[in-house]
């Protein structure tokens, strides 16, 4: 048999290359009607009074009156209202639907549409704290006591807009009795789940399908299920077909981003330069409601020692409530923000050391064996020290750290930073098992086709090339006759969301034991389905309350290194090379993983030096891709990526989590490389021009 | 109802604009975005739009010789990519071309368009100012010709007429020593500039004899000041002679000469020095930026001298 990690054609590339591929504004139903949304003009208060205009026949307003179940996303918490009843928690908070066959008399009634508000002073800051969690590792805060030194740094994070391609939409639809959503989603177990809570209907009466979806990111993780609660609500009020698309502007302004964030790190430091313990706090700003912010918040404090081996540690945060668009999922889910304050830390840490930052870092680069931050163990090899090595070679890291910083001030600075870190795969601790349960289903027809049924959705990462893959080269049987679709909720166990790299590790590994038992069980010409549920494995131990034990089930591991050229003139930043070695098991298909690495790594450079969003008086003040800077190609370099073989275990094939992986060394490579360059510290990210000159001329 | 006209002429155009106040559309790159609606709905425009981009009566550019002068016709429908190509474009022109917009949106937008748009940000404006421009206005009853600076009046805000169109763009053609185009944007292509400079310059035996300079995104329209060009220049002048009295008394200054008395080629760096950081403190006055969604008043105010300052030096 070939290595599964020959790269074949993505499955997708025939529809997608041609335009044949049907996205959900593609999708025309018969006496289909068109919906927008009319949203809070205040950014806090209260609506007092409600003035909707007379209705033209077949035209409708849809609010909260209409609502038959409960008038709240069920996301995890209660606090997400499907339509505003009254009180007003950001500016753009959908009120209603205004629905009809024709665009511009909805435009028009919308444009007559007259709310009351009592506004009331909206909060920005972070003062109104509603999730906070703490957790110790050794003796915690004790360590600081006998610290000959404490060193502390304060680093922020800005927002980032996932900026997928296809906007947020979804249709919904019924035959009188059941509900369909149709949508750009990557969770149909989510939103049908929410569905039945808004509805107030029974399990089998909704129905949830996803559509060839355009890049999500972990944007379409949580915020579909808000958009299909409101056109489902309008189905079963009106009866007819309806579709519900955002424009960019609107995706932009209105759904979730990536939580910004404040985090103070501080060092104890003992009389031989040794770091006794670290403590740390993390605000996270959640935006009106808490959506995912809790879990992001457990994701973000868990990553507080980065790849180091810190044995004393005191970590705590907060999400507080602001007034301003809810924040929400995106690739990476609280560790891009944690990982970029951990490797600027352990450099300014060196630095007011006087010691050479590569000997600090190695000096507590996790080993195999060694604990992690919730006192939980890597059970698994570590081969870092050779991916570094590696990526050392490729970028000659050596010689350039050497010659750069010493910069002449009427030539482009060079710059030259590294980054390593780690991403846990899964959901935190048991999620797995205590919440998601994840089933999978193999069917195999008389004419020995056999198709995968899993929620899993293909975003463009590639999981209908390597799920089929993986089947294909258990069975021994050419892809052609290895069929999977896009899910359908009534066809497909709910093997989970598509989210938290765990998709391949995790419902990808489902999938190959239900492929082996179909192997020693293969009947010729015979229908067969053999399913498989999740068993978490003995080792994960996790207490959620005081964040003890093994939070992961394994770890993806990575090195980017970053090269750059600022100017003396305008401190624009010029990429001038990167080079990577990532840890991700095994790869099921080398050309996606490469995809997955040239991708996330610009998305991670981009977070740390382009994308600026702000608030201003609680409005998002760059909506549109001409405001919010995401690269273009002319703004990127040749990427030199090698992947390291390290099977693990409990992966198919020996595969682990790429997905965010990728993402996450990118920011603070990139700012490594303009703080080596510029010779100032940096604190935050994005380090635009603008910030650059602050540090520069700020002397 | 808005109603569309698609002039089968030059003359056609010009006889619809008697008649009919429109919205004038060549490329339509700002005007589509800026009037877009929802999907599949007809732009938002409040009155009638007029086609242009397709007469090719008005879809040139000629190199043309008046009293000595070579001056640079170029047509209003000419579009930017096929501007960027023309041999006869002159280079700190190209240069604004090349880093304008993206490819796609260089097939359809127009000189002209760029210049009826009168964004601040308007990336060839800065070019178009120090390249002397002149505007063409053409109407039923003839044409009137206005410099770039009395034609652009504000964000948004031409002295075009309602009976007018623009038929071509004339620029200076000269030979420039030094040419120096830099747009700063928040990345390197398709981007909104938040600031941009254009200068360029000449010298004549180690005398500069023309310097011009213009900042876009620093204020409501391009900022070009004549009279501290001028300044700049006989400043110049008069350093030169000062420097070159020593070594030799006719003022002409053997090169070798200077270069081996290092005592008096620092003391003219650190004079020429001080002589620059004037220029850039002159025109830091004139440099009043804004806070917005792309960049900050402080930032923009500070690399538009900077980049005054690097092309000085480099001159």
């Amino acid at each position: 048999m070939s290595d599964i990690s020959r790269s074949i054609n993505k499955v997708d590339n025939d529809e997608k290359i041609t335009g044949k591929a049907v996205y959900i504004d593609d999708i025309k139903l018969e006496n289909m009607l068109y919906a927008k949304t009319v949203r809070a003009e205040i950014t806090s208060g209260t609506i007092i009074g409600r003035h909707y205009p007379e209705m033209p026949t077949d035209y409708h307003i849809v609010d909260y009156l209409d609502i038959p179940g409960n008038n709240y996303v069920k996301i995890i918490f209660e606090d997400m209202p499907v339509f505003v009843k009254d009180k007003v928690g950001y500016y753009g908070e959908p009120i209603a639907l205004v629905v009809g066959p024709d665009k511009q008399v909805i435009l028009d009634i919308i444009s007559q549409i007259v709310f009351e508000y009592d506004a009331i002073a909206p909060i920005y800051d972070y003062v109104d704290s509603v999730i906070h969690y703490d957790y110790e590792k050794g003796v915690g805060e004790a360590v600081f006591e006998p610290a000959n030194r404490v060193i502390e740094y304060t680093y922020e994070t800005g927002y980032q807009e996932h900026v997928y391609i296809e906007p947020q939409g979804v249709i919904g639809d019924t035959d009188g009795d059941k509900i369909s959503v149709y949508g750009s989603i990557q969770c149909p177990y989510y939103v049908k789940n929410a569905l039945i809570n808004t509805l107030g209907m029974d399990e089998k009466k909704v129905r949830v399908v996803q559509t060839t979806t355009g890049g999500a990111f972990g944007g379409k993780e949580e915020f579909p299920s808000l958009i299909a609660c409101q056109v489902a609500v309008a189905v079963k009020k009106i009866g007819k077909p309806i579709k519900l698309i955002y424009n960019r502007v609107e995706d932009m302004a209105y759904t979730t981003k990536r939580h910004p964030s404040t985090i103070r790190m501080e060092a104890a430091i003992d009389e031989q330069n040794n770091i006794l313990g670290f403590r740390a706090h993390v605000s996270l700003d959640g935006g009106a409601n808490i959506g995912l912010s809790s879990v992001v918040l457990q994701r973000a404090m868990i990553a507080a020692t980065g790849v180091y081996n810190i044995n004393n540690l005191a970590i705590s945060g907060d999400v507080y409530r602001t007034n301003t668009v809810p924040t929400g999922a995106f690739r990476g889910f609280g560790a891009p923000q944690m990982i970029f304050a951990v490797e600027m830390f352990i450099h300014h840490i060196a630095k007011e050391l006087g010691i050479d930052p590569l000997i600090l870092r190695n000096k507590y680069m996790a080993k195999q064996g060694d604990s992690t931050s919730t006192s939980g163990h890597f059970r698994d090899p570590i081969i870092m020290k050779d991916m570094i090595a590696r990526a050392k070679e490729l970028a000659d890291y050596d010689h350039k750290i050497k010659l750069y910083g010493e910069h002449m001030p009427t030539k482009d600075m060079p710059g030259i930073g590294m980054s390593w870190f780690l991403h846990g795969c899964g959901f935190t601790g048991s999620g797995e098992q205590k919440h998601i349960k994840a089933v999978v289903r193999l069917h195999k027809d008389v004419g020995d086709i056999v198709t995968v049924l899993v929620a899993a959705v293909d975003m463009g990462q590639g999981i209908k090339t390597t799920m089929r893959k993986l089947v294909a080269h258990v069975l021994e049987l050419p892809i052609e006759q290895v069929i999977m679709h896009n899910p359908d909720t009534d066809l497909v166990p709910d093997s989970g969301p598509t989210v938290a790299s765990r998709t391949l590790m995790i419902v990808g590994a489902l999938v190959s034991q239900a492929a082996e038992k179909l192997k020693e069980n293969w009947l010729a010409g015979k229908e067969q389905i053999f399913e498989e549920k999740y068993k978490q494995p003995k080792y994960i131990q996790w207490d959620e309350e005081s964040f003890q034990g093994n939070a992961y089930p394994g770890y993806s591991w990575g090195v980017n290194i970053v090269e750059v050229a600022v100017s003396p003139v305008t401190y624009e930043v010029t990429l001038k090379g990167t080079w990577s070695v990532y840890d991700v098991g095994k790869a099921i298909d080398e050309r996606i993983i490469m995809g997955q690495a040239d991708g996330g790594l610009l998305q991670g450079i981009s977070y740390g030096m382009l994308e600026v969003m702000e608030n201003k008086d609680g409005m998002v003040q760059q909506k549109t891709v001409t405001d919010y800077i995401i690269p273009t190609a002319s703004d990127t370099v040749n990427m030199i990526t090698e992947l390291m073989d390290n099977p693990f275990e409990l992966g198919p094939f020996g595969a682990k989590g790429a997905g965010e992986l990728t993402l996450i060394g990118g920011a603070p490579a990139v700012a490594l490389a303009i703080e080596n360059a510029i010779g100032k510290s940096v604190t935050k990210i994005p380090v635009t021009p603008e910030y650059i000159m602050s540090l520069i001329e700020g002397e | 109802m808005v109603l569309s006209y698609r002039p089968v002429s030059y003359a056609d155009a010009l006889s619809i604009l008697t008649k009919v106040p429109v919205t004038i559309i060549a490329g339509g790159t700002d005007l589509m975005v800026k009037k877009r609606s929802w999907s599949n709905l007809a732009p938002t425009f409040d009155g009638d739009v007029m086609f242009v981009g397709h007469l090719e009566e008005i879809s040139y550019i000629k190199k043309l010789e008046k009293s000595n002068q070579k001056r640079i016709h170029i047509g209003a429908t000419i579009t930017l990519e096929e501007l960027l190509y023309h041999k006869d474009t002159p280079e700190i022109l190209r240069q604004a071309l090349g880093v304008m917009a993206s490819p796609a949106i260089r097939h359809t937008a127009t000189l002209a368009g760029n210049i009826g748009n009168a964004s601040p940000a308007g990336d060839s404006l800065p070019v178009l100012y120090i390249l002397n421009a002149i505007v063409v206005l053409a109407s039923s009853s003839g044409e009137r010709q206005v410099p770039i600076e009395d034609f652009i009046l504000g964000p948004g805000k031409t002295a075009i007429n309602s009976d007018e169109m623009i038929k071509e763009i004339i620029i200076d053609d000269c030979n420039f020593g030094t040419v120096y185009y830099k747009k700063v944007g928040g990345r390197k292509a398709d981007a909104i500039s938040k600031v941009c400079f254009a200068g360029c310059g000449s010298k004549v035996d180690g005398q500069i004899t023309d310097m011009r300079v213009a900042f876009g995104a620093v204020g409501p329209t391009v900022v070009r000041v004549r009279s501290l060009e001028e300044a700049c220049v006989n400043a110049h002048r008069a350093l030169q002679l000062s420097v070159s009295e020593k070594p030799s008394e006719d003022g002409l200054v053997e090169p070798s000469k200077v270069n081996f008395d290092q005592g008096d080629e620092s003391s003219n760096s650190i004079a020429r020095e001080q002589l620059d950081s004037e220029t850039v403190k002159k025109f830091a006055d004139y440099v009043r930026p804004i806070d917005d969604q792309r960049s900050n008043a402080i930032y923009r105010k500070q690399i538009a001298l900077n980049l005054l300052k690097d092309f000085i030096t480099k001159l």
